[in-house]
């Protein structure tokens, strides 16, 4: 397989494992997110795919050779550094071209390329400056075109959009897009933004404690989770989830309850879980100050302003469940209904914390 | 994330003994070879020249530790050490926490004209306090004189020598371990101070409750060099002035040891008295790894 | 920072007078190897010379082989500088940019190796340089002082002060382990190299305990030992040409220290302890 593949990979220092067993491809051309919170091991699998980390057991795959023992300059990455890793004695120009010349790529190659990218990121006035002299955004287009001249087929990004403001951030990411659009390389991109990775990613691949919980598109990571860490880590506010038992085809929180349709009841017959939770994202629970059909009561707490929504905290059967709003007119202590949108609902299995999955379409 | 901060390159990779090898042959031959060959040494009746050495055990040992000039030159050297440290080690972190905090102005003159002994040899620090502190005709000498005053022949007191000879090296040791502490205060972070001037904490306080500990690591590092190196630079004025007299009132452990080798041609003892003084400095170098190294070499 | 000008001043006085106390014996120096003899016994408290004379520094040549012992001292502390350099160079790269089996322990070593006090090594390092030949001759002063673990502290201290991703950066475009000492690493601490350098070429230049064991005849001598010859009078006859050497002697170090005291003292201050 062309791309790159993770097979039963394993990193540890010493005793403390980072990563237990990972299996992961990588498919050619592809623009994939790794995404999770710090310490979850994405940065680490940029760094095994980079070469700057030895793999301590399994396999890593880049257009199918196995690369286990090939050193870094040896794999034909390029790499944007979350701190760009700009050279602080060389202008920007020496900057781009010094692995091209050091590589002994020829002069006119090295000018059309040259060309081609200051063109692309507008980096023409900047090109005799030292880093020092550029602002954060410039030096992030030089990090940038430094790693597109090398025109390698993997293209790897540590967080290389962290260190803008958000402003930039927009247009950087189109850059990127236009990049990507032009060389088509395998992109792997590590960030720890969500919006970053909805935006960017054709898949995103969602790490915690060095296991991948979901590999898919951003789409169905969103609509889809597979499990309760996915669910609360993809989206803002996260995702409430709340202890269920089922009975019946009805779901029961605390003392209330609330009816499936025929859809769910089936689903949830079929799945051999015992317990089960109930998820639902903020932006899919309805409320009213008057009554709604088959919804829960529960007691405002406080409204959040969020800008274009307000978030309002609701105390529900003894958890505090968030649901946006485009009201900010809700009382504290007052009692409101609660109604989930039966499409939008997640139902987990206690016990493994999976998704028991959606009933047929 | 990057808890291990290098290049993994390949499984064997030869290349980080390839660079490491110069150092390996130099230190074996001119450090860990000698070393092994003093401790043998040490175990044997030997004058450097004869073609037989006799083993004698531990008689070495032995009789270093029943010699009574031993315990003047323990004695010695404990208050060479009691100097050195006060001069340069307490002076000197007051000096530093001064210039940091009380001082506005001619920091920049302070630091260069302090530091600059340090460049200098301590045989010409030697020979220029010898004159200057000559007890008939030096200046001092003269200025006392004026006032009816005469100095001491220092060179042949018990005690003062001493004082005297660290005071020479202290001309040296001083700014070294003056700007190693300057660094280590400067670089605390400005906020923790403010705060506590603004909590109306009194300067003394703030060296001692806030500066001291925070900074204990360089204090640490600055106090065990000074008696490692110091009681080594203490070797040149002796040297130079007084050959470890009068009656070894000016010897410690450091000079005996080649007195006993170079000048009385008693290898096996020269040896044991430097393994010995070695023993001393590795219990140093076990509170500075505990201390220092820790702290600061292996920081990522 | 204010602080209240009673404190201010005297801390002041306190910080001139130990500049006075430190620096004066050098200006004092420098007068007295101006002075005529008769001088320097009845004219003590003046620094200036009344009738200043060269006679202190022309008879020194006369007396001894001062080009020689200059040039003796120049070499060894060149040498010494370059090898120290080179080696520690080369050793504090392996220890910051690669992870090898028993690297923590190595380092250890060569680290505790600082606190090994000279008269361990002397002896055997002695019968070393006479079995060698070595015994008088600058080479068998040159070979012990390369070995000091020193060079590998401060430089692994200086090297870890550049961004790990640089370096990364260079290796994932395949630039050799050469060009990344020579292309990156180089120009970003030449300041601290060059400091550290200085510092090493002075240290040799001032070293005196192991040449004073090593060199027996005059025209092997470095400057420092030349200087030792003329103090056994004690403040003898010798002492305006005395002063004349310490000048030879210590002209070289104050030179470049003042020369480049910013590098020097910058480097200094930043790579302290913590």
């Amino acid at each position: 397989m062309k791309g790159i593949e993770f097979k039963n990979v394993k990193k540890a220092y010493g005793d403390t494992t980072i990563i237990e067993n990972l299996n992961l491809k990588i498919h050619e051309g592809e623009r994939l997110i790794l995404l999770g919170p710090s310490g979850c091991g994405k940065s680490t699998m940029l760094r095994m795919i980079a070469g700057f980390e030895k793999i301590t057991d399994g396999d890593l795959y880049m257009n199918a050779n196995m690369v286990n023992e090939v050193p870094s300059g040896k794999r034909n990455v390029a790499m944007v550094f979350q701190n760009y890793a700009l050279y602080p004695h060389m202008t920007a120009e020496e900057n781009i071209t010094y692995g091209l010349r050091r590589n002994k790529v020829n002069k006119q190659e090295i000018k059309r390329r040259l060309d081609s990218v200051v063109e692309t990121l507008l980096l023409e006035p900047y090109l005799k400056r030292k880093p020092k002299d550029l602002s954060g955004g410039q030096r992030q287009r030089v990090a940038l075109a430094r790693a597109v001249v090398k025109e390698s087929n993997f293209f790897l990004l540590d967080e290389p959009l962290s260190n803008l403001d958000a402003q930039l951030r927009v247009s950087a990411r189109k850059e990127l897009m236009n990049i990507h659009h032009t060389f088509k390389q395998t992109m792997v991109y590590v960030t720890h933004d969500q919006i970053e990775a909805m935006t960017f990613g054709e898949r995103i691949a969602l790490m915690n404690k060095g296991e991948l919980q979901m590999l898919d598109t951003p789409e169905n990571v969103y609509n889809r989770p597979v499990n309760i860490f996915t669910a609360k880590f993809i989206g803002s506010p996260p995702t409430n989830i709340m202890d269920m038992v089922y009975d019946n085809g009805k779901a029961i929180i605390g003392n209330q309850s609330f009816t499936f349709d025929t859809k769910w009841v089936k689903h949830i017959e079929a799945s051999n879980a015992t317990d089960f939770v109930f998820g639902i994202r903020p932006e899919h629970l309805q409320i009213s100050k008057s009554p709604l059909e088959n919804a829960l009561k529960g007691k405002v707490k406080y409204v959040e302003n969020q800008g274009d929504q307000y978030a309002v905290f609701i105390d529900m059967a003894n958890s505090e469940v968030i649901a946006m709003s485009n009201s900010k007119d809700w009382n504290t202590d007052e009692v409101i209904f609660v109604q989930p949108m039966a499409d939008h609902i997640h139902i987990f299995d206690k016990a493994t914390t999976n998704s028991i999955g959606y009933p047929g379409v | 994330m990057n808890k291990n901060n290098t290049l993994h390159l390949n499984k064997i990779n030869m290349k980080p003994w390839l660079f490491l090898t110069p150092v390996f042959i130099m230190f074996s031959l001119f450090v860990f070879w000698p070393l092994l060959y003093t401790f043998y040494l040490s175990f044997f009746d030997w004058n450097m020249v004869s073609p037989t050495k006799t083993f004698v055990g531990i008689d070495n040992y032995i009789s270093v530790l029943t010699n009574p000039t031993t315990y003047k030159i323990f004695l010695n050297t404990l208050f060479f050490i009691g100097i050195l440290l006060l001069i340069n080690l307490v002076v000197p972190y007051i000096f530093a926490f001064v210039l940091h905090l009380i001082l506005n102005r001619l920091k920049g003159f302070y630091k260069t004209a302090i530091f600059l002994p340090a460049f200098i040899s301590l045989v010409v620090g030697s020979i220029l306090f010898t004159w200057i502190l000559n007890p008939i005709s030096g200046p001092i000498a003269e200025i006392a004189g004026w006032f009816g005053i005469q100095l001491p022949i220092w060179s042949q007191t018990e005690g003062l020598v001493i004082v005297v000879i660290s005071l020479i090296t202290s001309w040296k040791v001083f700014g070294y371990n003056f700007i190693m502490l300057y660094a280590s205060i400067s670089g605390i972070s400005e906020e923790i101070i403010e705060a506590a001037r603004l909590d109306g904490v009194p300067l003394h306080r703030i060296f001692l409750d806030i500066i001291l500990p925070v900074s204990s690591s360089a204090g640490v590092y600055i106090l065990i060099m000074t008696i490692v190196q110091g009681l080594q630079f203490v070797y040149t004025p002796i040297s130079v002035i007084t050959q470890g007299g009068p009656n070894y009132a000016s010897s410690n452990l450091i000079y005996q040891s080649y007195n006993e080798g170079f000048i009385l041609y008693r290898t096996g003892h020269s040896a044991a008295l430097s393994i010995m003084t070695l023993l001393v400095f590795a219990i140093l170098l076990l509170i500075e790894f505990k201390f220092v190294e820790r702290g600061v070499h292996y920081e990522n | 920072m204010r602080t209240n000008s009673f404190l201010g001043i005297l801390w002041h006085t306190i910080f001139i007078l130990t500049v006075f106390i430190l620096i004066f014996p050098i200006i004092f120096a420098l007068g007295t190897s101006f002075k005529p003899l008769q001088e320097v016994y009845n004219n003590v408290l003046n620094i200036i010379p009344i009738a200043p004379t060269f006679d202190n520094y022309i008879g020194l040549f006369e007396r001894l082989p001062m080009i020689q012992i200059t040039m003796n001292t120049f070499t060894i502390a060149t040498v010494v500088t370059i090898m120290k350099m080179l080696i520690s160079f080369l050793a504090a790269y392996a220890f910051v940019y690669f992870d090898f089996k028993g690297k923590k322990f190595i380092y250890f070593i060569f680290i505790a190796s600082i606190f090994i006090p000279f008269t361990v090594t002397m002896i055997p390092n002695y019968l070393i340089m006479s079995s060698w030949g070595l015994a008088d001759s600058i080479f068998g002063v040159i070979l012990p002082q390369i070995s000091d673990a020193i060079g590998i502290l401060l430089i692994n201290q200086t090297m870890r002060s550049i961004p790990f991703s640089l370096i990364e950066s260079a290796r994932i475009d395949n630039i050799s382990h050469s060009r990344i000492m020579i292309d990156i690493i180089l120009p970003l601490i030449r300041p601290q190299l060059m400091s550290t350098g200085i510092w090493f070429f002075v240290n040799s230049w001032n070293e005196f305990v192991w040449p004073s064991l090593m060199l027996k005849s005059v025209d092997s001598y470095t400057l420092p030992l030349a200087l030792q010859m003329f103090i056994s009078a004690e403040g003898g006859t010798d002492l305006s040409v005395a002063m004349a050497v310490s000048i030879v002697t210590m002209i070289i170090p104050l030179l470049l220290y003042l020369v480049f005291q910013k590098y020097i003292i910058g480097t200094f201050t930043a790579s302290g302890i913590k």
